[in-house]
């Protein structure tokens, strides 16, 4: 499967695209003024971001900053909620996510998403991780219990549940829960994963596991990772994007913009922007 | 209007802070102190300046448990996190500068009833002023977290450099001159050396406050050489470097 296959194209027409991008690879994702607005309401404005393959971006920033809106783009997430409208692009290996051809389905398929409160199906563990290859054909038993044990492996919960696959999902710990929910995204074999919080419910040793696995994973996948955890951010991605809200001076209501995307090191250390410095020592105006 | 959430943080780094500046405070007074200690043969004062270097000690523990607890519970970052380390580093160089000025209260001692000759003495006076103005600089680009100043100390520097390089000539021209013993010579010649670190130790303080500020580090040349040469050998051992088969 291309990853930019997103329109269902024939492979000979994804083939000849990747051909002639071969020289210069672009980027996985390009975000070019993008704005999101929910109605009339533009909740963040002129982000651009360029996010490479292999590698993991933090998006961080105060409540209401506009990061999970601006991952929730990633994917097409939004559309799901009424009056949401992008503006400028997000390009995803140089094809524009909302473009008139483009299926949303499509796009998930390729970025898959893992949420703040671990939500498995209620059904068997198994189930939980062959519901979306199912869903995209996959009929085999053998074919599917590869995938499943595949999947469970990549998400460093095979060992824990082996022998109790046919059990229901819901009994397990958060913390398996939610790397349950990791290989139920990587079981579609996506390329990149979107993470809201994802350990915002789980315990410091059910953290330190996902995190772990996030490093184990990012060779295969790309990873953005909304976190409040500044620390996680630190410990885990290799990018950081800050973000932070804008009173509008016509209304009360906040715009999020990002202020300074960089490398880690250098946003923890040495940040360029005074707005990031006074965030992450504590001092917040 | 910004509001601090991290209080406890930000009330540890201003203790940090100054802790350290009575730290450099009481090593630039002991340059003084010891420099006339040594020019006047005062051994009192000799032996309160060694008795005294015990609370210098203290205090530097004191600052490097305080650096250690903000790192354990405080997580700094960004510039906090720079002053911490900063401090850390900055701390080592003036425990280590009060120390060498320590070395010349003893030195005192043992020079007690010998006539330094008044070219050296001269030169010992200018090289113990040199030493503490370096410090103040130095400290004062920390308190100010001033960048420049922090990096004009390492050409201030070059002043005290060339006053201990005199200061030796002096010494050899003087063993060979007058009836200057070996002895005394070789205490004069350590006495001189001890300043010129003083001076180094100020440097550092310096670099690190010039790190605090901007998060600039200076390239240390010899850090630069062997980097370039583990560079090198990487490069020699991948095949498909191009650059190494075209050097072959």
């Amino acid at each position: 499967m291309s990853f930019v296959d997103l329109t269902n194209q024939t492979a000979s027409q994804s083939a000849s695209y990747a051909d002639s991008h071969a020289a210069v690879s672009p980027p996985v994702f390009e975000l070019r003024d993008l704005s999101v607005f929910y109605s009339a309401f533009r909740a963040v404005r002129d982000v651009n971001i360029t996010i490479e393959r292999n590698q993991i971006t933090a998006f961080i920033g105060p409540s209401g900053c506009g990061k999970t809106t601006v991952l929730r783009s990633l994917n097409r997430m939004n559309d799901l909620i009424e009056g949401a409208r992008v503006d400028g692009d997000v390009l995803y290996h140089g094809i524009d996510i909302y473009g008139p051809d483009v299926s949303p389905t499509v796009v998930r398929r390729h970025i898959g998403m893992v949420f703040q409160k671990p939500n498995p199906f209620p059904k068997s563990i198994f189930e939980n991780v062959a519901f979306g290859p199912r869903v995209n054909g996959v009929k085999k038993k053998a074919d599917l219990e590869a995938i499943v044990e595949r999947s469970l492996q990549g998400a460093a919960l095979w060992d824990e549940v082996k022998d109790r696959l046919h059990t229901s999902g819901l009994g397990l710990s958060g913390g398996q829960q939610q790397r349950l929910c990791i290989a139920r995204a990587i079981a579609v074999e996506p390329e990149v994963i979107l993470m809201d919080e994802p350990c915002s419910a789980l315990d410091p040793i059910a953290t330190a596991r996902v995190e772990e696995l996030m490093q184990e994973i990012k060779s295969s996948y790309t990873i953005v990772i909304v976190t409040h955890n500044m620390q996680q951010a630190a410990r885990t991605s290799d990018r950081t994007a800050f973000f932070t809200a804008e009173i509008n001076p016509d209304s009360d209501r906040r715009t999020g913009i990002l202020v300074e995307f960089d490398d880690t090191k250098k946003v923890f250390s040495n940040p360029s922007d005074e707005r990031t410095e006074n965030y992450v020592t504590g001092r917040f105006g | 209007m910004i509001e601090d959430h991290r209080s406890p943080l930000h009330h540890g780094l201003d203790d940090l802070q100054a802790k350290i500046i009575r730290l450099a405070w009481t090593t630039g007074e002991v340059v003084t102190r010891s420099t006339n200690a040594l020019l006047l043969s005062d051994l009192f004062e000799a032996q309160l300046i060694i008795d005294a270097d015990d609370d210098t000690d203290l205090l530097s523990v004191e600052i490097e448990e305080l650096c250690f607890e903000l790192l354990v519970l405080q997580s700094p970052l960004a510039r906090d996190l720079r002053l911490v380390v900063a401090s850390m580093k900055i701390n080592s160089d003036l425990e280590r500068a009060a120390d060498l000025m320590v070395n010349i209260a003893k030195a005192t001692r043992r020079l007690h009833g010998t006539v330094i000759p008044p070219k050296l003495r001269g030169q010992i006076r200018l090289m113990g002023d040199e030493a503490a103005k370096l410090l103040r600089f130095s400290i004062d680009a920390y308190a100010r977290q001033d960048g420049a100043l922090g990096a004009a100390v390492r050409d201030i520097d070059d002043t005290l450099d060339r006053l201990h390089r005199e200061f030796v000539s002096a010494i050899f021209e003087s063993h060979a001159a007058t009836d200057l013993g070996l002895q005394v010579a070789v205490q004069l010649a350590l006495i001189g050396r001890f300043y010129e670190r003083v001076g180094d130790h100020a440097v550092n303080v310096g670099e690190w406050a010039e790190f605090v500020a901007d998060g600039h580090r200076p390239e240390h040349r010899g850090a630069v050489r062997a980097r370039e040469k583990q560079r090198l050998a990487q490069a020699a051992l991948d095949p498909m470097n191009t650059d190494a088969a075209n050097n072959e």
